[in-house]
């Protein structure tokens, strides 16, 4: 999560991972009601916010990480819509940003957003969800942009019930049958190798761990043991499935 | 049904939550047309919710107002002493249309989770609400009604602890359990199509307004004025009228005098995307949803219903905000002109109906939806000091 208080340590934390071989990250950006997260990621805004973070703070911890990974920002829609679609997303990809996550932008609402990010070579990503049907998993995969983000559960980050296993490869199977060059990501739950692996067992191109790497910044861990920590969730070398693409979100 | 309202509405969720609206859209659709779902709406309106309310002279009320004659629409006098009882009927049997055990609400004044609950267990569905904190503290007869009808009540302790923050946490308990839990939505707020249902089914005040006016005075009145918090009451209030060519008036909470933006969303918002619509909010110039203050539970909120926003932008209806003090004063002014104490959030559009009626003539006729009855909002006022008549 962007937070004020942590811009010093931002620089060296992402290159603990980046050095542990996670391929991009995921800026989170706070805002008051984030009706998609769970405690440790609604927490965590509630603090960057009462830090008086602002957007000006977003745009330079994009600066920072971009130089180092590859960026998407996450963040909820009213946040980029109060700057007005074409500004916001100027401004995220002149710090450096390549991807922007809404997750509470429907594929019904997206037109404006789709057209706007396009305008600003910014990837707008678009997420799948458990009980999503497979004709709108195909809506999904032609519309995302970077790749395709799968929620693993039913509930919100950090939380809820792991949804089927056979649910899950089948959503991954029917994006990759129909955009090929899409990565699926799979979110929402990620928390040790047993959660990641479950996202490779599913097919997915890679994983997204947010609430469990926010825990570790939040309770002060420093970046070498973060970085330590995040090579613990990679698949090791051989093991089947194992494409390694880790991302982190949430820094 | 529409999606939107001019630019206002849409439906911003989680992906999760798409198939669920998507079925709960459908299934409302074919509920209206179906004879059977109707006659057992009205059924139970009648028989359980004592409908229709009563269209009631207030003699002493106009005598001090010295103008315009002011009718009260008796929301107060339906079961469980709130128009919520309306939505939440209905509702909860869609719920149980949809095969749906479990019900899941909000809360900001008790109102809705008393009606939530009152429905929950007469269908026999498992009941849980979610309520603000600072809420609890201030509302707390109707916590206890609650838990005494056999419902769950969740303390929420994130943001300000009010009906946003119930809002948010009863959307996250659906994104979790939507495949067995219906989140019964009091407001007319919220993602598509929940606007238009909650509208739908509070429409039976409106339409009762209009019936009553023409037996009561042999016409419509002059001018129709309900409270909006999220807006519903006032919506269903609306609603049946928008095609006549009475004046319409909405009334929102402004908080105390000279402080702040109260919770008057229309009035001091500007155009946002909160708890998946897009209507008006109270935010900062970053995209921060506002705290907000009233002395009102249930007005206040930092959002309004979609539907509200483009009434305010096209004109047909006008929304202007009342302080606490005044909203204090009506209280008052109901409770010993007429006999009957009201809840805090029609005071709001009791005090705006009495300003409006003395600057009328004699000849014209203000009726003011009475949305809730005020025995939960006895501690409120006790505390507050009686502000000067």
């Amino acid at each position: 999560m962007v937070d004020r208080a942590r811009a010093r340590t931002l620089g060296p934390t992402v290159d603990a991972l980046a050095a542990a071989g996670a391929a991009g990250v995921e800026l989170g950006y706070p805002f008051s009601d984030p009706i998609a997260d769970g405690p440790t990621l609604s927490a965590a805004a509630q603090t960057a916010l009462g830090h008086r973070t602002g957007w000006s703070d977003l745009l330079a911890a994009a600066t920072t990480t971009s130089r180092r990974l590859p960026t998407a920002v996450m963040t909820y829609a009213n946040p980029v819509w109060r700057h007005g679609l074409d500004p916001a997303m100027a401004a995220l990809a002149g710090a450096g940003a390549t991807g922007l996550i809404v997750p509470d932008l429907s594929l019904e609402e997206s037109g404006p957003w789709v057209r706007a990010s396009a305008r600003h070579g910014l990837s707008l990503v678009l997420l799948a969800a458990p009980g999503t049907s497979a004709a709108r998993v195909r809506r999904l995969a032609r519309t995302s942009r970077g790749f395709l983000y799968l929620v693993s559960r039913y509930g919100t980050t950090g939380a809820g019930s792991p949804a089927a296993a056979r649910q899950l490869r089948a959503i991954v199977s029917v994006a990759h049958r129909a955009v090929p060059a899409r990565p699926v990501l799979v979110g929402f739950g990620i928390r040790d190798r047993a959660t990641a692996a479950a996202a490779f067992a599913a097919g997915a191109d890679g994983f997204i761990v947010g609430s469990a790497l926010e825990e570790r910044i939040a309770s002060g861990a420093r970046p070498r043991a973060i970085g330590a920590w995040f090579r613990t969730l990679l698949p090791t070398a051989g093991a089947p499935n194992g494409r390694g693409t880790g991302r982190t979100n949430s820094l | 049904m529409p999606r939107r309202f001019g630019p206002y509405g849409g439906a911003y969720v989680p992906e999760t939550l798409v198939p669920a609206l998507t079925e709960l859209e459908r299934t409302w659709r074919s509920a209206r047309r179906d004879p059977a779902f109707r006659a057992e709406l009205r059924r139970l309106s009648r028989t359980f919710g004592g409908r229709p309310t009563p269209l009631h002279y207030a003699p002493r009320l106009t005598h001090r107002a010295g103008g315009a004659q002011i009718w009260l629409k008796r929301e107060d006098l339906v079961h469980g002493g709130a128009h919520k009882f309306n939505n939440a009927l209905g509702q909860g049997l869609l719920a149980r249309r949809m095969g749906k055990p479990r019900l899941i609400a909000e809360t900001g004044a008790g109102q809705h989770g008393v009606a939530t609950a009152m429905i929950g267990a007469a269908l026999g569905l498992a009941t849980e609400v979610y309520m603000g904190e600072v809420d609890m503290e201030r509302q707390r007869p109707n916590v206890e009604r609650m838990r005494l009808l056999g419902a769950t009540v969740r303390p929420v302790a994130t943001g300000s602890r009010t009906l946003k923050d119930a809002i948010n946490a009863a959307l996250r308990d659906w994104i979790a359990n939507v495949r067995t839990t219906h989140y019964l939505l009091g407001s007319a707020v919220g993602p598509h199509p929940f606007p238009s249902i909650v509208a739908d089914l509070q429409s039976v005040i409106g339409t009762e307004i209009r019936r009553q006016s023409r037996a009561a005075f042999g016409r419509l009145p002059d001018l129709v004025v309900a409270c909006v918090g999220g807006g519903s009451n006032a919506i269903g209030t609306f609603h049946p009228l928008l095609r006549t060519p009475v004046e319409l008036l909405g009334v929102e909470a402004g908080g105390p005098a000279g402080r702040g933006a109260g919770a008057a969303s229309l009035t001091r918002g500007r155009p946002g995307i909160l708890h998946g619509a897009y209507s008006y909010v109270l935010q900062s110039p970053d995209g921060q949803v506002s705290d907000t203050e009233s002395i009102s539970a249930g007005l206040d909120y930092a959002g309004v219903g979609p539907e509200h926003a483009l009434l305010k932008d096209t004109g047909r209806v006008r929304y202007i905000a009342v302080h606490d003090a005044d909203a204090l004063r009506a209280f008052h002014w109901l409770a010993e002109d007429e006999g009957i104490l009201p809840a805090l959030e029609p005071s709001h559009a009791i005090f705006a109906a009495v300003r409006e009626a003395s600057r009328r003539s004699s000849r014209q006729r203000v009726v003011v939806t009475l949305s809730g009855r005020g025995d939960k909002d006895l501690e409120v006022v006790l505390r507050a000091a009686r502000p000067r008549a």
